[in-house]
């Protein structure tokens, strides 16, 4: 290959915010898939791994993790600024994820409890998810991003078509793949309401689902009380599964692009 | 009419003797009270006793995801290659309710244009069936559709007699298989045992809802305003399950992938479900089925109203299965009685 095609591919960058990396971690697991997208893309900054920067535009900026004080924001907003396509990536960046979960309590409150007495020398802002500060393009839903899913979205991004994220729940891929309902084994799952095309992924594997997809557009309120009914569960159990991923307010129900 | 006999000693030299020959894919526990169509090479592995697997036998014909073409646009003319996915297999103890969802599959994917890759694929597997002497469990209204019994739709049907088997042969092929298997023919005596099974059969299975299933149709007639589907549509959840379970719900969703080289791609079908908040949606944002108590009542009427206007047959099966799988409680027989309760 000429250098001169090497430079035509697309320039991709990873950047994190608020969060474990986990999802950026995922990259690396794809594979073989892996050497396809290098194939098709040249990635100039991933601070994981490598210590390149690049001072140019981006043609596709990759982040994870949320927005969690003012600093962040005002990062993003320059990266949004130098890239023409952004994906939002991995549950934090799309949905706020578990730093959601400082928006339930008051926030000098739990400052003080994290940093003590001197909690002000430490700057915190309520969490939000980066469609919430910035405009996004794509988003890869998941805690961590379901691989294939990742994969989809980058064609759909170097293509410039737009990806839909299934706005049903979970259910409807977990019946495909004809796992035996949470529910039927006792446990409570939130497949009813998380939004699928993670392909039941922790079912399959024996785990119950805990949302980390968001919320699907319209979830289904009044059919809560029946399953609690039927299978004898406390509210509050579910409502606390919920406010593990899904704390920053309308922030579940926006898809990508 | 033909009928040989297998003592039940006997299965498991038969399903392994089968499993040399083919595939072979029956019910299996998958514990929690739930069975699966899986594949097996033993007669142990077999569930005998099962209610109706989490997803009908119809993934085996249709399966949940199916890639259809390829495609590759590199060249000046797109080129595209019809995929066929399909290899011989047998099911075996395929329940009546079932076997009578395959004939309303085969009676839909016939209608032109036709869909090969279903037909093709359904030449291709070896069904014995499994007759139920007595309910699976208080879900199932198969009394009601007259699915009891069976109705053909078989090569092999396996009735229970006490330590025996005795199956009805219903095709050359399954002839063929029990004369090289040298299974011994029924003799007069066990077609008469077979009949009484059968007589008793009318004290077991009674219709379940007691609405004459000839005035179905009509209590639908009435029923496109009825508050049924309100009550329905507050508890649904719109997670497709009831319609993923229904060995006659067929409706699919197509789609075009590439591959990294933006050039070559295949395009999938997977199934769909009317239940989904986006399955009416079209472009320009129209949804003709935003609500919940509409989907549902578009799914009650293809299996009552619509397919007897078409097809002359219900596309209930009365297997139960949109019953049991239901999280939020929604119950076809307690919905059928309300609908006929208030058309009085």
């Amino acid at each position: 290959m000429t250098k001169k095609n090497v430079s035509n591919k697309p320039k991709a960058a990873f950047f994190d915010f608020a969060c474990c990396e986990g999802c950026q971690l995922q990259v690396a697991n794809l594979g073989e898939a892996l050497l396809d997208i290098l194939g098709a893309i040249d990635v100039v900054e991933f601070r994981e791994v490598m210590s390149e920067k690049w001072d140019k535009d981006y043609d596709v900026a990759i982040v994870e993790g949320s927005i969690t004080d003012h600093h962040a924001e005002e990062r993003i907003k320059k990266i949004r600024a130098r890239s023409r396509v952004l994906i939002a990536y991995g549950a934090c960046a799309a949905i706020g994820g578990v730093n959601g979960m400082k928006n339930s309590f008051d926030l000098d409150e739990i400052r003080r409890s994290v940093y003590g007495k001197d909690y002000k020398l430490f700057d915190s802002t309520p969490t939000r998810a980066i469609h919430q500060v910035v405009k996004v393009d794509y988003t890869v839903n998941g805690c961590p991003v379901y691989p294939p899913e990742l994969l989809e979205v980058i064609k759909c991004a170097l293509r410039g078509l737009a990806y839909t994220v299934p706005d049903k729940p979970v259910c409807s891929e977990c019946k495909l793949n004809e796992n035996v309902c949470m529910y039927e084994r006792g446990v409570a799952c939130l497949g009813p309401w998380t939004k699928a095309g993670c392909n039941s992924w922790c079912v399959n594997n024996g785990n119950i689902c805990y949302g980390c997809r968001g919320l699907v557009s319209r979830p289904a309120s009044g059919a809560a009380e029946e399953v609690i009914m039927k299978y004898n569960l406390k509210p509050e159990l579910i409502k606390n599964k919920f406010d593990m991923y899904n704390k920053c307010g309308e922030a579940e129900a926006k898809g990508g692009k | 009419m033909n009928y040989h006999i297998l003592n039940k000693d006997g299965l498991d030299g038969f399903i392994k003797e089968l499993s040399k020959q083919m595939k072979v894919y029956a019910p299996v526990s998958r514990g929690h009270g739930n069975f699966a169509f899986e594949e097996v090479s033993s007669g142990a592995q077999v569930a005998l006793k099962y209610i109706p697997t989490i997803l009908p036998p119809k993934k085996y014909l249709m399966p949940q995801r199916e890639t259809m073409l390829e495609f590759d646009i590199k060249g000046e003319r797109p080129e595209d290659t019809a995929l066929l996915e399909a290899e011989e297999i047998a099911l075996f103890g395929v329940h009546t309710c079932d076997l009578a969802g395959i004939q309303c599959l085969n009676m839909v994917f016939s209608e032109r244009p036709r869909d090969y890759n279903y037909l093709l694929r359904k030449e291709k597997v070896f069904i014995i069936g499994l007759e139920c002497n007595a309910y699976c469990d208080e879900h199932a209204s198969c009394a009601l559709v007259g699915n009891q019994l069976p109705n053909g739709g078989y090569d092999l049907f396996f009735t229970e007699l006490g330590e025996r088997f005795i199956i009805h042969v219903n095709t050359q092929k399954g002839e063929d298989l029990l004369e090289g298997m040298g299974l011994p023919k029924a003799l007069p005596a066990d077609i008469s045992e077979l009949a009484r099974a059968r007589e008793g059969k009318k004290s077991v299975f009674k219709n379940e809802i007691g609405v004459e299933p000839g005035k179905l149709p009509e209590i639908f007639e009435k029923a496109m305003n009825s508050k049924v589907w309100e009550e329905l549509g507050k508890r649904c959840i719109s997670c497709g399950n009831c319609t993923n379970v229904c060995p006659t719900c067929y409706c699919f969703d197509m789609a075009d992938t590439v591959n990294l080289d933006l050039k070559t791609g295949v395009r999938t079908r997977t199934w769909d479900s009317c239940q989904f908040e986006t399955f009416a949606a079209v472009s320009g944002g129209e949804n003709f089925r935003p609500e919940r108590a509409a989907r549902q009542r578009h799914r009650f009427y293809r299996k009552f109203k619509f397919s007897p206007d078409k097809f002359y047959r219900f596309f209930c099966t009365g297997c139960g299965r949109c019953t049991r799988t239901c999280m939020a409680k929604i119950n076809l027989k307690e919905t059928l009685r309300a609908l006929a309760a208030e058309s009085k």
